[in-house]
């Protein structure tokens, strides 16, 4: 017998059969909710100023600022790791006596932070051309991102030496190393580009402060010439900001870092902050590291003053005291610094061995005074504005060019101009060796403590000399070792003498 | 009626009527041993013949026979078949006893059910009166140790806490947790069913069973069916149960006195305490816990007509924790109707809705008062608290803590179900599963000390709704021809799955009873909480399957599956949405082959076997995608303006796709003295490939510090032997006793990490204290070995050592023997997954009265003691710390007296000095319960009354130090790390069944 099939056994087979055919793909199609995807950003005119910031952004996250800690002035014979004798004793303590390994995460960290500006900059300078909106506006925003580019890549080139030369925001996973050359090529072409899109300092509004701008440009490219010694292309850019007229020396040194100085007139590029303890919110943790550690509790307290650096000021210098933060120095009227109960106060060895001093080094609890931003509390120091350029450095880079360019006259009044604001006398050397060595002088005593000195050892090959008795090994620790976990993780190859 | 009507019609159809010469009829009453009611539809068959009836509505019958020497089968679903010769009766009457045997019992399975016998899968059933056993919010506490391959972890002791649920082994290092399957709706938990509400809950656990789930089936599927008014069941059935229970510390953890922390302190600071003998002694933990007591009510009717089968259940739960601030609080209401609208046609709902309510108390509270120092007295003369350094006083944590969360889960399901072509079977069933909670949370103005205070209060609040639908079609086929049986199923459904949460944060509330705790223009802080507004990543999708199952058995001795499932989801990239998931299994019923009727002491034996892929999609969707970063602010000028900034976050993974677990399972089971003894043995073999993971990248691709992209780059093993063994008889003298054991053993071992190129090889835990690594199981105990105490300065000389360490330090072992201890020398200190569970029910009943007890146990696994690390300041200290080494003693475990240090696990040196055995052997549960007997009862027209006490957790054998080993986590790579848990209780019940 044949069932007989009626109409209504038939719908549940045909609902069976179209149900899949009633869901086109879009019904799988779940994008996510509240948060914009790559693919479409940045594409107006605000989504690029937006990413423009986000650029300015990096030179605030805590790693940019060598790994976290300040790890180029411990480096040096300027600065010891500081803060208690215990406290990363066995993560910052090596790059004290140069005995820091390729695995040390704050390496790797900074590079890290360095690549993260990069690809932030690579996003304007790569998705930005595109948008229409106002010319000029969309020039200085490439402008902007060419040069703090160039600012992470000359970090990375002087550190690590040739680096994967990362240019786009869809990079592949594998990488090799540039050469430096190449990659200085790279960064002198951003800064080119920059000089001729950027404004001057005054052609911003008084809310854009704290934008890259065409002296910025000029400085950094002075910067760049003079670590290869290209003196006569570190002149022109060095007296292309002199001549600029718009920058001049804080009358008191103490502003040339401080909070009164912010985007004064001595400042070429700092990294705007605002006293509060996240990033979100504007603080930046650099002061915060090296800041009075214990009472009054501003932070932990690395990078102490060594005694060598002291005893290099000429008696006199005005700057000693505004570079060192001693115990028992009154700041802004009523604020005594009484330090950190588990440091020794007075003169103490520290526990490290270094091959130049069998007997050890002795050091004396202080802080860096150029952190210091008025108050007692944490949140306070991450409202410091880190000078990353200052007039005094263009005026000093012009007086080294300039003599090595054999205008010793020249370089003269600029050397003057640093010294005449710290109260000593002029200098009146014509030789050019002897005034190489006074200009070299003079950078460390105004420049201290703000991370220039290791690198003006290594590029005027003065770091063996000064540094061996710290462990430093010339042909090694000129360059730090590629992070460990680039090579195991990417191939990347080692530097030659960290093999 | 229509009962009798449907079996007449079977008999009618199967066993076409061939009748001899009639010479007389045979009558009778067929009743049920059990209950000693009638039993209708059971069918009476002449042995021999195709000559049968069956029994009417009143369990009646008439049956014509032509000799004498003929037997009468009588045979019944779920009852012993029983032949009786005739002779020259003429009026039979016969009481059937309930079939303990297993054979033809029915298992319900994905999107169906199947003949015990018939399953060539590995499932394990529990009745649904097991479940009620334990007082607790979810019913899977109640399965603790009763389930071979199954292991229940409490999160913690606080009531509402969720549970932990693993099948066969930590299968992934994403979202292991089993599905949820209630009445044929796919779920996540089932914390809102009342255990009183379930009939019977089966854990499928191999690919054959658990392959209809596909991308869902890779950590088993848990099946819940919820009771019904069964078919036939005119008079409605009434129950209502009531418990009562007392929840106790059954044990304290052992930390030093008042004036043993002294006498410590001295040790290390001589001279802090000059009198040891006069100080206060304060114990926190009695300040802390109290008993407290849980209520469980419900009421449930159950019946059925010829056109409906309901069940309404009402049930009321409430726990209050041995906390103060800390309860549990829900409504339970359960509706389930079957409606039968025409011949073969079916329409029904089983609606839930659960309403509910918590306080949660402080949440670090247990750690803060383990910290406390006991030499503080808890209050001031004046009655204020008393400041405790550097932990701050748990009293006043209690006190200022205001957390509520509440809220409502509703899930309902209508089904149809049509039957056509005799064969054939379409069921379309429609869910939807809504949760709507939210929290809130207060902090008033207070001051304890400098560290412990509040200066504005602040309220919290979260609202967060889930809503999932859920379309599932599906057609049966059933066909049987001669010796082969045939079932096919083909489905075809959907789901989304959409979840929103916001968060609002204010300050500065105007007053702080709780009339105030709500938002206004003036104490709103828009800037105080991350993630005001988004959807939950894990919940946020959508999903298209396809799914396919064919059964085939023939003679009941050769048994055949294939399952395939085919699955879209919304969570992966266009290309890699879709994956299939195929599953094969053979089963062989020994004991139905010929020769084995010889072997009459064995009653039943059967092999099976089986292999399958299935897949696990609970993994982030937004892991694919390259995410716009907000919030990158940058700040100009002079006066510190935040400029908002934004730019690309961490790369996504658009390749991304599915886990894959491809399981492998034997079993064997046995019966023996007509199934007295069983017994079952499964081995299991998985392995989870393509397992999401995030892994470290090159700094180069500008991901910034410690960015992590997630690859399918992980594989793992779980696999290992399942055993259930029991015994069930009846003596003589009317005492029935049971008694079972089950085990399960698991090896779980990471097979690869590894995303291609440029991505680590290890995945640690938070704060690096587990690794999880090849050849090693997933998340396994990190950190120093400790190789002793060094005893005198010459010994620190011969051994590799810390700078600055001294006699009495702790000695860690070189691991990797280049002289020095840095954090290459760290190691595997032991596992969080255990290596044997186990699980042993007993019981016994005699006349109306019954004892139960069941044990539970795990070992092999290790646990974190993390509370005892970690010591900044000082801090309270377990009693094994008076130990401590000092000159002249020779302890080679406890280190010299200190507050903190290297030794207690600073600066990231923990050590194997905190990693302690997790093993455990528990008494679970134990009942005596007594049934009134009938006569008594029948006066009050109850049908039946049984009261009973209960004690849970009544006893624990195990060396921890803590409270209990059971601190889960659902991240596998921080399981068992007990950072001051809310502590398991013992509890005392007693409770009342009626039935009318």
């Amino acid at each position: 017998m044949k069932p007989k099939i009626s109409i209504q056994y038939l719908i549940p087979f045909v609902c069976f059969i179209i149900s899949p055919l009633g869901c086109s793909d879009d019904f799988l199609d779940k994008k996510p909710q509240g948060n914009l995807i790559a693919e479409n950003f940045p594409v107006t005119a605000a989504d690029a100023e937006q990413a423009v910031n986000a650029v300015y952004n990096t030179m605030r996250i805590s790693e940019f600022n060598f790994g976290l800690f300040p790890i180029m002035d411990i480096m040096s014979d300027d600065a010891h790791k500081g803060s208690n004798p215990g406290d990363q004793r066995s993560t910052i303590g090596p790059f004290d006596n140069f005995t820091h390994i390729a695995g040390a995460g704050q390496t790797r960290a900074w590079w890290n932070t360095l690549y993260l500006g990069i690809k932030r900059a690579n996003v304007v300078i790569e998705q930005v051309p595109p948008i229409v909106m106002e010319t000029e506006l969309r020039d200085r925003f490439i402008g902007e991102a060419k040069f703090l580019r160039a600012l992470y890549y000359f970090d990375l080139v002087r550190a690590f030496g040739g680096v994967p030369s990362i240019t786009s925001v869809q990079a592949p996973i594998q990488q090799e190393r540039a050469t430096p050359e190449a990659v200085l090529t790279l960064i002198e072409q951003d800064l080119t580009d920059a000089i001729a899109a950027l404004p001057e300092k005054d052609e911003y509004g008084a809310s854009d402060l704290g934008r890259a701008t065409k002296g910025a440009a000029h400085a950094l490219k002075a910067r760049v010439h003079l670590w290869q010694s290209e003196f006569s292309d570190a002149e022109t850019h060095a007296m292309a900001v002199i001549n600029s007229g718009k920058y001049s020396l804080e009358m008191n040194f103490e502003n040339a870092n401080s909070k009164i100085g912010e985007f004064g007139i001595e400042s070429v590029f700092e990294v705007g902050a605002i006293g509060e303890e996240s990033l979100t919110n504007g603080g930046n943790q650099y002061a915060n590291v090296q800041g009075v550690r214990g009472n009054p509790n501003r932070g932990w307290g690395f990078n102490r003053p060594s005694e060598d650096l002291k005893a290099a000021f000429e008696p006199g210098d005005i700057r000693l005291d505004a570079t060192v933060l001693n115990l028992g120095e009154v700041m802004n009227d009523t604020i005594v610094i009484e330090g950190d109960g588990t440091t020794p106060d007075g003169p103490a060895k520290n526990s490290y061995t270094y091959p130049g001093f069998p007997d050890g080094i002795v050091e004396v609890e202080a802080y860096n005074q150029k952190v210091w931003t008025p108050g007692i509390n944490v949140p306070t120091q991450f409202g410091h504005n880190r000078r990353i350029i200052r007039y005094a450095d263009v005026l000093l880079m012009a007086a080294e060019a300039l003599n090595e360019n054999n205008k010793p006259g020249d370089a003269l009044t600029y050397l003057n101009m640093v010294r005449d604001r710290a109260d000593l006398e002029d200098v009146t050397e014509l030789n050019k060796d002897l005034l190489r060595d006074i200009i070299f002088h003079e950078r460390r005593v105004e420049l201290a403590l703000e991370g220039h000195r290791f690198w003006d050892l290594v590029r005027t090959g003065r770091a063996d000399d000064v540094l061996e008795p710290y462990g430093f090994i010339a042909g090694k620790h000129e360059l730090l070792a590629i992070p460990q976990a680039e090579i195991d993780l990417a191939g990347l190859e080692q530097n030659e003498a960290w093999k | 009626m229509p009962m009798k009507k449907v079996f007449t019609y079977l008999i009618f159809m199967l066993l076409p009527v061939l009748l001899f010469g009639q010479e007389r009829t045979i009558t009778g009453v067929v009743t049920s041993s059990e209950d000693g009611l009638p039993l209708p539809g059971v069918n009476v068959v002449v042995e021999g013949t195709t000559s049968g009836t069956v029994t009417d509505i009143d369990g009646k019958y008439a049956i014509p026979v032509t000799d004498e020497n003929e037997r009468l089968v009588f045979s019944f679903v779920g009852y012993k078949s029983q032949t009786i010769a005739i002779g020259q009766q003429t009026i039979i009457d016969v009481v059937m006893n309930e079939d303990t045997e297993t054979l033809d019992e029915v298992v319900v399975i994905g999107y169906g059910t199947i003949k015990k016998s018939d399953l060539t899968g590995s499932v394990a059933s529990v009745r649904g009166e097991d479940l009620v056993k334990i007082p607790a919010v979810s019913p899977m506490q109640a399965l603790q140790g009763k389930v071979a391959g199954l292991q229940v972890t409490s999160a913690s002791g606080s009531p509402g806490a969720g549970t932990v649920v693993r099948i066969r082994g930590q299968g992934t290092f994403n979202d292991s947790s089993p599905i949820y399957v209630v009445d044929g709706v796919i779920l996540q938990d089932i914390d809102f069913l009342n255990p009183a509400d379930i009939e019977s809950i089966e854990i499928l656990k191999d690919a054959s069973s658990t392959a209809i789930y596909g991308a869902r089936g890779a950590n088993g599927v848990i099946m819940i069916t919820t009771k019904r008014g069964k078919a036939g069941q005119q008079k409605p059935v009434i129950s209502f149960n009531s418990e009562y229970s007392i929840q106790q510390m059954n044990r304290k953890i052992d930390l030093l006195n008042g004036r043993e922390y002294a006498l410590y302190v001295n040790a290390y600071d001589p001279g802090t305490y000059n009198n040891p003998d006069v100080l206060p002694n304060t114990d926190w933990q009695d300040l802390l816990f109290s008993p407290a007591p849980i209520q469980n009510h419900q009421v449930s009717v159950a019946g059925a007509s010829e056109k409906i089968q309901y069940y309404i259940g009402l049930g009321y739960f409430k726990q209050d924790g041995i906390i103060e601030k800390s309860n549990y609080e829900r409504f339970t209401v359960k509706l389930n109707n079957t409606f039968h609208i025409a011949k073969g046609v079916r329409v029904g709902n089983n609606i839930t809705v659960t309403p509910f309510k918590q306080q949660n108390t402080n949440g670090n509270v247990v750690f803060t008062a383990y910290r406390a120092l006991p030499l503080l007295t808890p209050y001031q003369p004046d009655g204020s608290y008393t400041e405790v350094p550097n932990v701050g006083n748990p009293l006043a944590d209690i006190e200022y803590t205001n957390s509520f969360d509440s809220g409502v889960r509703g899930i309902g399901n209508f089904f149809g179900e049509v039957d056509f072509l005799k064969e054939f079977t379409f069921k379309s069933s429609f869910s939807v599963d809504g949760k709507y909670s939210k929290n809130k949370s207060f902090t008033p103005v207070f001051f304890v000390s400098a560290q412990q205070q509040n200066s504005e209060n602040d309220l919290t609040k979260n609202f967060r709704d889930d809503f999932t639908l859920l379309w599932e079609n599906t057609l049966n086929y059933n066909k049987e021809i001669g010796k082969h049986r045939v079932n096919v199923l083909a489905g075809y459904t959907m789901q989304d799955t959409q979840s929103e949460f916001l968060n609002i944060k204010g300050e500065n509330i105007i007053r702080e009873g709780d009339d105030f705790w709500y938002f206004n223009p003036s104490n709103i802080n828009p800037t105080g909480i991350d993630d005001p507004n988004d959807v939950d990543p894990k919940f946020y999708y959508s999903m298209l399957s396809t799914l396919f199952r064919a059964n085939y058995t023939y003679d009941n001795r050769y048994l055949l599956t294939a399952t395939y499932r085919r699955d879209g989801s919304s969570k992966f990239a266009k290309d890699n949405q879709y994956a299939s998931f195929p599953s094969f299994a053979v089963g062989w019923n020994i004991i139905n082959e010929a020769f084995m009727s010889d072997y009459t002491m064995i009653s039943n034996l059967k092999l099976r076997a089986s292999w399958g892929r299935l897949g696990n999609e609970k993994i982030e969707y937004l892991k694919q995608f390259s995410l716009v970063d907000n919030g990158v602010n940058a700040v100009f000028s002079q006066s510190e303006v935040l400029n908002s900034g934004a730019s690309y976050g961490v790369t996504g993974n658009p390749d991304l796709k599915w886990e894959t677990t491809t399981q492998r399972d034997v079993g064997l089971e046995i019966g023996l003295l007509e199934d007295r003894l069983t017994a079952e043995f499964d081995y299991y073999h998985r392995v989870t490939d393509d397992i999401l993971i995030p892994l470290e990248i090159p700094g180069f691709l500008g991901n910034g510090v410690g960015a992590q992209i997630t690859f399918n780059a992980g594989s793992v093993l779980n696999k290992g032997f399942e055993f259930v063994v029991g015994w069930n008889d009846e003596l003589a003298n009317g005492i029935k006793y049971r008694a079972s054991v089950n085990g399960t053993t698991i090896q779980n071992e990471v097979l690869r990490i590894q995303g291609g190129g440029s991505v680590s090889d290890v995945l640690y835990g938070p704060e690096s204290l587990t690794i999880s690594r090849v050849g090693e199981p997933i998340g396994s105990f990190f950190g120093y070995q400790v190789g002793g105490i060094f005893q005198s300065v010459e010994e620190i000389n011969q051994f590799p050592h810390l700078d600055g360490a001294e006699p009495g330090d702790l000695r860690f072992v070189d691991i990797n023997n280049d002289g020095q201890i840095n954090s290459l020398d760290r190691t595997v200190l032991g596992s969080s997954i255990p290596d044997l569970l186990y699980g042993i029910s007993l019981g016994a009943s005699f006349k109306g009265i019954e004892l139960s007890l069941d044990f539970q146990g795990e070992s092999g696994a290790s646990i974190m003691n993390y509370k005892e690390t970690v010591r900044p300041d000082r801090y309270n200290f377990e009693q094994h710390a008076l130990d401590y080494w000092r000159p002249g003693s020779t302890s080679t475990s406890e280190p010299r007296a200190a507050e903190g240090g290297v030794n207690w696990g600073a600066n990231d040196y923990k050590s194997s000095r905190f990693i302690q055995s997790a093993d455990f052997f528990r008494l679970r549960s134990a009942t005596l319960g007594y049934s009134l007997p009938e006569k008594l009862i029948a006066k009050a027209k109850m049908q039946a009354a049984r009261i009973y006490v209960r004690g849970t957790n009544l006893f624990t054998s195990m060396d921890f130090t803590g409270y209990s080993p059971e601190v889960a986590s659902e991240n596998p790579l921080e399981n068992r790390v007990d950072r001051g848990t809310y502590p398991t209780t013992a509890i005392y019940s007693f409770g009342l069944n009626v039935t009318f």
